[in-house]
């Protein structure tokens, strides 16, 4: 996992007044605590999960594949899962200086991409809610579902840029 | 002799872990943000991995290794990119070879770390040595001369500019084999290689999964046989010429397959396998490769170029596609495998991937993927082939083949 830590640890100089971008993989979560924009694309039936606190400027994005780490064979990291993913990425944008009470979350994801794993988008969203829920972090806005895939970026000012197949642009 | 996926898993954490240091020292170089894409290990013989690079022209720096790990290791990027990487060093582009040398040497410096780390020994390297390469004289010596087991492969992708590099590393065979077959991977660290408590029924007394070593470059094989039937089966569906430009098996970690495939819009078909193995198998083109196939195979012109005619078209050509990649594994292993209708998908590629990637990553965090490219002569069309094979069924069937 890379994760990029809320010092700015690498100088961007992608030029003047443009926010470097931290890229989150597959199964992988980053945090930042400057005004570097989080990316992460190819969501399918996968969930991004992006917290804030916008009084501390510190944001976290996750990009978790199944909804639990109960009951699987693989050895695995957190962020494979949406439950100890989510763990993990509170953990760690409170270590950056986040306080769990100002922490509001996006959502964007979860489609029903393929009939023969039709189950898994709905139940990663669904498990998102639960777990965002029992951490009493609020879920503010989402975008989810649906059979369309997505690719988000999370700017700095807590904006949650969400791209379709299509090319259809929210900001949620 | 095994070949332990889990030490084999472990090894790839390393080469994943020491491509990021790699990209770390190449941000602070450069002023520029890198990912690393894609980490793999493949398992390809000389001439395939000739094919595979025919037509790059490279430039790069490969260091000797010697101590803990022995062979070889490359750092390269596109010759076309050279002017890039040169304005955005220190010195501006006036500085030339001596510049590039110290950043392949600063970069596998960070490769390397890891690997002698989790080997409690240290590797030297070698003075680094500039180099421009046609096509597959970029690899690690030796790379082309043997069975290939195994090439480890990383891309590193700049976030904001136009500037990739890759990194290669050719260790030599019998050491390498220690690592990957007498050494448990418990020291590797991140958690990942802790014990996974695999079915009893097709992992083994251990929990783990082995696979025997001279048995891998005969399933390389067999995927390329695959690869070839399926190319084999579209020219005789549209009547176009086919040719398979890449095909290889690799084996890598699950999470990597959806960047590999890109963010690109992509149509095609994903099947389910079942049998031994069992698994998915997804054909993608490109928006403009599939209408131009689906139109090829269509007696009008279709309405719509991804159109309800074009699906159909599609479906029919996946099929058949399937057939032919899989009958030549059960033949081979000797084992029965189905696969399921086609169907339809039409996204960006990576996300297409994904819920595939997602359901074998219950069992497994590795696996071998086998990737082909196959190209028609006509008209300009690529698709790609990616089969993932659930890794303990895999085992399971390759295990057999050795036996018999």
């Amino acid at each position: 996992m890379s994760h990029p830590t809320s010092s700015g640890d690498r100088q961007s100089t992608d030029g003047p007044g443009r926010p470097r971008r931290v890229k989150v993989g597959v199964g992988d979560l980053a945090v930042v605590s400057d005004d570097a924009t989080l990316t992460t694309s190819g969501l399918g039936s996968c969930v991004a999960i992006a917290v804030g606190d916008p009084t501390a400027g510190v944001r976290g994005l996750l990009h978790a594949m199944l909804p639990s780490a109960e009951n699987t064979a693989s050895s695995s990291v957190p962020a494979k899962y949406v439950d100890t993913g989510v763990d993990a990425l509170l953990a760690e944008v409170e270590a950056a200086g986040a306080s769990p009470r100002r922490l509001e979350a996006r959502l964007a994801g979860g489609a029903e991409m393929l009939d023969l794993t039709a189950a898994v988008g709905p139940r990663n969203v669904e498990q998102a809610e639960q777990s965002l829920a029992a951490a009493t972090v609020s879920i503010v806005a989402s975008d989810v579902g649906d059979g369309v895939g997505r690719t988000v970026r999370f700017r700095s000012g807590g904006d949650l840029v969400v791209r379709a197949a299509d090319g259809f642009e929210r900001t949620i | 002799m095994r070949v332990d996926v889990r030490a084999l898993g472990a090894c790839n954490r390393l080469a994943k872990r020491g491509a990021e240091r790699a990209a770390d020292a190449l941000a602070e170089l450069t002023g520029t943000d890198l990912a690393v894409e894609v980490t793999g290990a493949s398992v390809a013989s000389g001439e395939d991995l000739a094919t595979a690079f025919a037509g790059r022209e490279s430039i790069g720096v490969r260091v000797g290794l010697d101590g803990g790990l022995e062979g070889e290791a490359v750092l390269a990027f596109d010759a076309a990119q050279a002017d890039g990487l040169l304005s955005v060093l220190p010195g501006g582009t006036s500085i030339g070879h001596s510049a590039v040398t110290e950043v392949g040497n600063i970069a596998l410096g960070g490769f390397l770390d890891g690997w002698a780390n989790y080997l409690g020994e240290a590797i030297d390297m070698t003075p680094p040595r500039y180099f421009e390469a046609d096509g597959a004289a970029v690899l690690p010596d030796g790379a082309l001369a043997g069975d290939g087991v195994f090439l480890f492969e990383s891309r590193l992708d700049a976030t904001t500019t136009d500037l990739d590099f890759s990194i290669y590393m050719l260790p030599e065979s019998g050491q390498f084999r220690d690592l990957v077959v007498g050494r448990a991977p418990a020291a590797a660290g991140t958690g990942g290689a802790a014990s996974t408590p695999g079915r009893a029924d097709d992992a083994g007394a251990s929990g783990t999964t082995a696979i025997p070593y001279e048995s891998l470059s005969t399933f390389a094989s067999l995927a390329k046989r695959g690869s070839t039937n399926a190319a084999d089966n579209i020219a005789m569906m549209t009547g176009l010429e086919t040719t398979v430009d890449v095909s290889r098996l690799r084996f890598v970690p699950l999470a990597d397959v959806p960047s590999e495939v890109g963010p690109e819009p992509h149509a095609g078909t994903v099947f389910e396998l079942q049998g031994q193995p069992s698994g998915y198998l997804a054909i993608l083109f490109s928006e403009a490769s599939a209408a131009a196939v689906a139109e090829s195979m269509l007696p009008t012109e279709p309405a719509e170029p991804l159109g309800d005619m074009a699906e159909n078209a599609l479906c029919e050509l996946g099929n058949v596609m399937t057939s032919g990649f899989i009958d030549s594994w059960a033949n081979v292993l000797g084992t029965s495998i189905a696969h399921s209708p086609p169907e339809f998908v039409h996204d960006i590629g990576s996300a297409t991937v994904s819920p595939l990637v997602a359901s074998l990553s219950r069992r497994q965090d590795y696996g071998f993927v086998i990737d082909a490219a196959i190209r028609t002569a006509e008209i300009q069309a690529r698709c790609d082939v990616y089969a993932l094979p659930d890794e303990r069924e895999l085992a399971a069937a390759l295990e057999q083949l050795s036996e018999t």
